[in-house]
């Protein structure tokens, strides 16, 4: 049970918070004292106040392609995400099944899924429907691997301890093997949903119909640098947002301990 | 009432069990002695309807193993505290009973915790517990089950040797306060003297009983018996059949000679 210390329910202490907003600063300082002692013309390297200004000028245009790209990963992640659970669960219980599949899981990984959207372009089109479908292949696999090592950490005795009573399957699902799971479960959570917003970006790229993926290379079309560099911006405030509420979640549900 | 009769239990190739008939009488305290591998613990499992004899029968009041764990007439304590890591002590004590679907009864639970001398410790998590802590706690929580029958598989197995005695002496105690019937399993001779009406001595390859005693020692049991001639008498005699049971080639083999 590695690893998860001072993780959840930690304190939060002043440095924790300063240090890394002085970094920030020290970073968005060097920017601005780059562009006003070189010769880049701001076209292609805008100070970072021009960039807060694109994004300023024209709020909606990026809260509606946050939002379409935030749909997409809630619909292709869930999609993933829920399948994943769904598989590990599985082959937790069934020993065949997991003996069938495992193997496959542990190898098709090391695929770049990215390497399989032209032949989704082929089979689907170009919709959304292909953007789900990337997107749910994406998050899946962490998803799966992570909860399934999760189920595997329940120990013997605690299974016979259980049996001796003859508890439920579902009292022992709920009440042992998911909460034994769960620490792992989060884990494979945040990676999901981390390569889903990549997988987003990447399906806006080659459906490329909306969304900050889409907003990205129109402006890399047209050599807009400062209003690729806000689309950029917005992308990272999203993808926090999406790690923030799995933190918070793991936070109300993570038990914590440095010794099972 | 526990009657087993004729039980074997075979892993492939392995006699892990051997033919044992053994009764152990409501609130009798019946010890299990043997070294490593003698099936003790098997044995203890096919009691608890954890582990199906390849022959012969085990009844439990009457009954089927299975219908006795529906019941859950079996309060088991493994050599693994078992506690769950996210719940406090007093929700462990608790937890099996609600896993086994009897009302749930949460002053009884502190009450046990008082019992096993962990009052003040009720929100402690496992992790903030020491090993014979969490020991006190897996065995307030078969006793808080509600069964009359315990099943101990080397519980103290895992403990150092004074913490061991002192929940000897806590256990025998518990026991009469309790009324329970006990069958403990421990490759620790005085341990199975100390604690024992009844103590059944086995032996491997295959598995099985070889002497039973039955231990005279003063009731109820102090710590003062560890240090009584009675029971050291009582110990050197089991551990005379112990050794008495070696093949010749091992004895052969030691190296340690009387100075």
């Amino acid at each position: 049970m590695n690893g998860r210390v001072g993780e959840p329910g930690s304190t939060v202490t002043v440095a924790d918070v300063a240090l890394p907003l002085g970094g920030l600063a020290i970073a968005t300082a060097a920017w601005w004292a780059l562009v006003a002692a070189s010769d880049v013309p701001p076209y292609l390297l805008p100070p970072p106040d021009a960039v807060a200004a694109v994004i300023l000028g024209n709020p909606g245009l990026f809260v509606r392609n946050a939002a379409a790209t935030a749909e997409k990963v809630a619909i292709g992640g869930g999609v993933g995400i829920a399948a994943g659970f769904a598989l590990a669960v599985s082959i937790s219980r069934l020993q065949w099944l997991r003996r069938a599949v495992y193997p496959y899981l542990v190898t098709v990984r090391v695929l770049p899924k990215i390497a399989v959207a032209p032949l989704l372009l082929i089979y689907i089109g170009t919709g959304m429907t292909t953007a789900v479908v990337f997107i749910g292949l994406i998050a899946f696999f962490p998803m799966v691997l992570s909860t399934a090592a999760g189920f595997e950490r329940v120990p013997a005795e605690q299974r016979d301890l259980l049996r001796s009573v003859d508890a439920g399957p579902l009292d022992a699902f709920l009440r042992l093997e998911l909460p034994y799971a769960v620490p792992d479960l989060f884990a494979g959570l945040k990676q999901s949903v981390t390569l889903a917003v990549i997988g987003a970006v990447v399906a806006e790229w080659i459906v490329a119909d909306s969304g900050l993926g889409f907003l990205v290379l129109l402006a890399s079309e047209n050599v807009q640098v400062d209003l690729m560099l806000a689309a950029l911006a917005v992308l990272v405030a999203l993808g926090l947002a999406l790690y923030g509420l799995i933190v918070v979640a793991q936070r109300r549900l993570v038990w914590t301990s440095t010794a099972g | 009432m526990i009657e087993i009769d004729g039980v074997t239990v075979t892993f492939d190739d392995l006699r892990a069990v051997e033919t044992v008939d053994l009764t152990v009488d409501d609130g009798e305290f019946l010890t299990v002695v043997g070294p490593s591998g003698c099936g003790k613990t098997t044995l203890l499992r096919t009691v608890g309807g954890l582990q199906e004899p390849t022959s012969g029968s085990v009844r439990v009041n009457g009954r089927t193993t299975d219908a006795a764990r529906a019941n859950a007439e079996i309060g088991y304590v493994f050599q693994r505290h078992t506690l769950l890591p996210w719940k406090s002590a007093v929700e462990n004590v608790a937890f099996l009973r609600e896993m086994a679907g009897k009302p749930a009864d949460r002053e009884g639970a502190r009450r046990l915790l008082r019992e096993v001398g962990l009052e003040g410790f009720e929100s402690a998590r496992p992790a903030a517990l020491s090993g014979g802590m969490k020991q006190r706690v897996a065995i307030a929580r078969a006793i808080h089950l509600g069964a009359e029958i315990l099943l101990m598989d080397e519980p103290f197995g895992e403990l150092d040797e004074i913490t061991r005695e002192r929940l000897g002496v806590e256990i025998r105690r518990l026991w009469r306060a309790e009324r329970k019937t006990v069958v403990f399993v421990t490759h620790s001779v005085p341990e199975a003297v100390f604690l024992a009406d009844r103590c059944v001595v086995m032996e491997s390859d295959p598995g099985r009983i070889v002497e039973t005693f039955d231990v005279d020692l003063p009731r109820p049991r102090t710590d003062e018996a560890y240090s009584s001639d009675a029971f050291q008498e009582q110990v050197a005699a089991v551990r005379s059949v112990l050794h008495e049971d070696r093949s010749n080639a091992a004895r052969a083999g030691s190296t340690l000679t009387e100075p």
